[in-house]
């Protein structure tokens, strides 16, 4: 055998290592980038739908008043469970517990808003009215979908018991959650700038 | 402690219980690993009669085997079958076998997902299957290219199942490809820093991250199909403003990664078999590793090359010809890797070097036929002929086909104690290149002749007739060698020499554990202080102190993704039946959506979610330790 480069490792003693909590994150993250990509392809349909048709979603932009308020709702709700992480990597527990229950009502309140936007949207657009109604559906049901799942971990972030009873913290699932939750709320920006303001603006263009 | 009390803790910790109940719930990885190769194989199998189907078909022109409907489904499920649920799998169960091994871990870092995604993917596969007893397959391709596969043109329920069963298996890679992140970047031994990882380990991260990045288009791609066929949408259907290009972008973007997905693990393991049995280290470690990272980051700048003949601008097409052109470099990279490792080395002639050797030569082969319809011009002369099919076969049994022969002969000493007979296995090895060479060598002259891809038969006169007999012929041949293959398999498992712990005298960490290994794989952790742990001086398991047992439960090192130093003790879940119900919770959502039962199918969602809570909810203190 030909020699190779042979450096020994330090021998740490392995017993006195703390127990690992990350390998959930580091999966998280892996699902984000995959989701993100998901919604990547949904944009890119959108815009691939939408090439060399002049009238793409011109006619009837869709109303940015809710995106506005809905974006405000999941962006707060962002803001709070931040602040519940620290809370909760600094063991005042309840205040952790609190904002994450927030969070969940301000996803509820979204749910139900989004819901009454789709109620009003619907009379003027469907799904089956043309490809910019297929796509358009798709994308925010699909983002909705998400928050319905996040909201579900969420809850059961919530009812998870140890907190604070054990060696293991209850951060690592608390933060594991909340980076998804973040994700979730930056994809509706996306969703926000790409398929309202940017198609008003459009249309005011237009309009001149 | 004395080592005999050691190893009998170790076992007690991480043994499966041999009853129904540990068959079914364990999380085991070098038993989901045989079971992933075996489900594979079967797939190979099934997809290999297929094929030989089609072959008699098409052996002489207005053939009645099949009619075209029959054709048409047996043709898709052949592709579909082959590329989803043999290529990518078979390469998943050597790499969830072979990975912890290869770390030094005591299993991957998420048991119970590989456990699911085990499942999800034997389901799905049964799922795809339910649809020819129905007699209702799907039959536009494996591409699947809309507007055939909309309801208008596709009534049938073929291309529901084709495109949930897809759905589904996308489920069960994408949890796989995170499983095999986490555990490569987190779970090596101590001292197995980045740069002495064994090269199967940078094909299986890459292809992992490829998965990752290029699996969402292909699952955006089928739900668009499944909206359009069930509620009305226009995704695909021009009237309404969608477009049938959308398909094949979609598709594409993922499907030409999904090439990489297939060939670059088995690259990975030529990478180690070569050296191996050419008795020395591979030549440019360093630059095999690199350009199999760069194949899967160029690998998602080729897509429109499927498409040159759709109508694009010069400039787009330009872009992916030169892109596609560029992917070639880096595989000559590995190829002159090899030779140059087998020209400096002492090659030993065994049936495991034979398919790695021969699988280099039709590797060259697909691959300059590939350079060739990489070149715009060519490949509108050659394009829907029997020269892509003929590419296309090079590329796919010669890089992962034959590669996973040698993996075969190489690694099943370790997972079944037996060694394999060498003379069968050469011979094995001899049928089929004959064969495959016979068999597919000629489909680049029927494609220059003007035969078309992906039809059901072709009329007398038109000079087709004699070649495809040829074809036919070697196709059967290849089938034979094959089946050699698995005579021999069998054979071994009764008669077979044992084979002990390194029976190739291999440097990589898997060959110092038994044959098979231990349920725990090593007692002692092992330090790692180069890249041939087994052909160092450094005793990996010298641990005087019993420091490295890690014994209190079921635990195994967690350290830093760059220099592997030891940062943490992960925690290893014990045996669970949640992943094998999740995923039949999930078969049965799939099922309902073809049925059309969508509240039921919501409802399963929500059965889906509460088992993934009962999976995940924490054990009392006894995982704590």
């Amino acid at each position: 055998m030909s020699a190779s480069v042979q450096i020994p490792p330090p021998r740490t003693s392995l017993a006195a290592l703390p127990i690992d909590q990350t390998r959930g994150i580091s999966a998280m993250w892996c699902v984000i980038a995959t989701e993100a990509m998901l919604f990547v392809c949904m944009f890119a349909a959108y815009y691939y739908l939408g090439n060399n048709k002049d009238r793409w979603s011109l006619e009837t932009p869709p109303k940015v008043t809710y995106a506005i308020i809905l974006l405000a709702i999941l962006l707060s709700s962002s803001f709070v469970l931040h602040w519940g992480e620290q809370q909760v990597k600094a063991a005042r527990f309840a205040a952790g517990r609190m904002a994450l229950w927030v969070t969940v009502a301000l996803g509820v309140v979204f749910l139900a808003l989004q819901g009454f936007e789709y109620y009003d949207h619907w009379k003027e657009l469907a799904p089956y009215s043309d490809s910019y109604g297929s796509i358009f559906y798709t994308i925010t049901s699909l983002h909705a979908a998400h928050v319905i799942f996040g909201l579900m971990m969420l809850v059961y972030i919530g009812v998870l018991p140890r907190w604070g009873a054990t060696a293991r913290t209850p951060h690592a699932p608390y933060h594991t959650v909340a980076i998804y939750w973040h994700f979730v709320d930056v994809v509706w920006v996306f969703i926000v700038a790409l398929l309202y303001v940017i198609p008003v603006f459009q249309a005011m263009h237009h309009g001149h | 402690m004395s080592e005999q009390l050691l190893i009998d803790r170790l076992t007690t910790l991480w043994e499966t219980p041999k009853n129904r109940y540990g068959w079914f719930a364990t999380v085991d990885h070098k038993e989901l690993g045989i079971r992933y190769v075996v489900t594979a194989f079967v797939f190979l199998a099934i997809g290999g009669l297929e094929a030989l189907l089609m072959r008699l078909q098409l052996s002489h022109s207005d053939a009645g085997v099949l009619t075209p409907e029959a054709y048409n489904q047996i043709f898709t499920l052949h592709g579909a079958t082959m590329i989803f649920w043999y290529a990518s799998p078979i390469l998943s169960g050597f790499a969830v076998y072979l990975v912890p091994l290869m770390i030094g871990a005591r299993d991957m870092a998420f048991p119970r997902l590989n456990a699911f995604t085990y499942w999800a993917y034997l389901l799905s596969g049964i799922f795809l299957y339910i649809s020819p007893f129905l007699g209702q397959s799907p039959h536009a391709g494996w591409f699947a290219y809309a507007p055939y596969t909309l309801r208008d043109y596709s009534p049938s329920l073929g291309m529901d199942f084709y495109a949930l069963a897809l759905i589904f298996l996308t489920i069960s890679t994408t949890g796989g490809a995170i499983n095999f992140i986490v555990t490569i970047l987190r779970l090596r031994a101590p001292g197995m820093a980045i740069s002495r990882m064994p090269l199967f380990l940078y094909s299986t991260l890459t292809v992992s991250f490829v998965i990752l990045f290029a699996l969402p288009a292909l699952t955006a791609a089928c739900m668009f199909l499944e909206l359009d066929r069930r509620w009305g949408t226009h995704f695909f259907r021009t009237a309404g403003g969608g477009s049938t290009f959308l398909w094949q972008q979609l598709f594409w973007f993922f499907g030409h990664p999904w090439v990489y997905v297939i060939f670059l693990p088995a690259t990975g393991m030529l990478s180690l078999i070569i050296p191996a049995f050419s008795r020395r280290t591979i030549v440019g470690y360093p630059f095999v590793a690199i350009s199999t990272i760069l194949t899967g980051v160029v690998g998602f700048g080729v897509w429109l090359h499927h498409m040159f003949t759709v109508g694009m601008s010069d400039i787009a097409m330009s872009f992916f010809s030169a892109g596609s052109m560029t992917i070639a470099i880096f595989t000559t990279i590995q190829v002159f890797a090899w030779l140059a490792t087998v020209w400096r080395g002492r090659p030993v002639p065994t049936a495991a070097m034979h398919y790695a050797v021969g699988s280099i030569v039709m590797l060259v082969i697909g691959g300059l036929s590939g350079v060739f319809t990489g070149v715009i011009p060519a490949d509108w002369q050659v394009h829907n002929t029997y020269y892509v099919v003929a590419h296309m076969h090079y590329v796919l049994i010669g890089s992962n086909v034959f590669p996973v022969f040698a993996a075969f002969y190489y690694w099943l000493p370790k997972m079944t104690g037996r060694m394999m007979s060498e003379r069968l296995g050469k011979w094995s090895f001899w049928v089929m290149f004959a064969g495959f060479n016979v068999g597919f060598f000629p489909m680049h002259a029927l494609g220059m002749m003007g035969m078309p891809r992906r039809i059901y038969t072709y009329q007398q006169g038109l000079g087709f007739d004699g070649l495809n007999m040829v074809v036919t012929l070697g196709a059967f041949v290849l089938g034979i060698g094959i089946l050699l293959s698995i005579v021999n398999l069998f054979w071994s498992l009764r008669y077979g020499t044992l084979a002990g712990p390194n029976p190739w005298n291999s440097d990589g960490l898997e060959w110092s554990t038994d044959s098979p290994p231990a349920p725990y794989g090593s007692a002692h952790i092992p330090l790692i202080a180069s890249r041939h742990p087994l052909w160092d001086d450094f005793e990996e398991e010298d641990d005087p102190d019993n420091d490295r047992t890690l014994d209190a439960g079921r635990l195994t090192p967690v350290t830093t993704w760059l220099d592997a130093a030891p940062i943490g003790i992960a925690t290893i879940p014990e045996d669970s039946l949640a992943p094998l119900w999740m995923s039949i919770v999930l078969f049965v959502f799939f099922i309902c959506f073809v049925l059309q039962m969508v509240w039921v199918g919501l409802c399963l969602l929500l059965a889906t979610f509460l088992i993934g809570c009962f999976w995940m909810w924490p054990r009392t203190e006894k995982e704590i330790a």
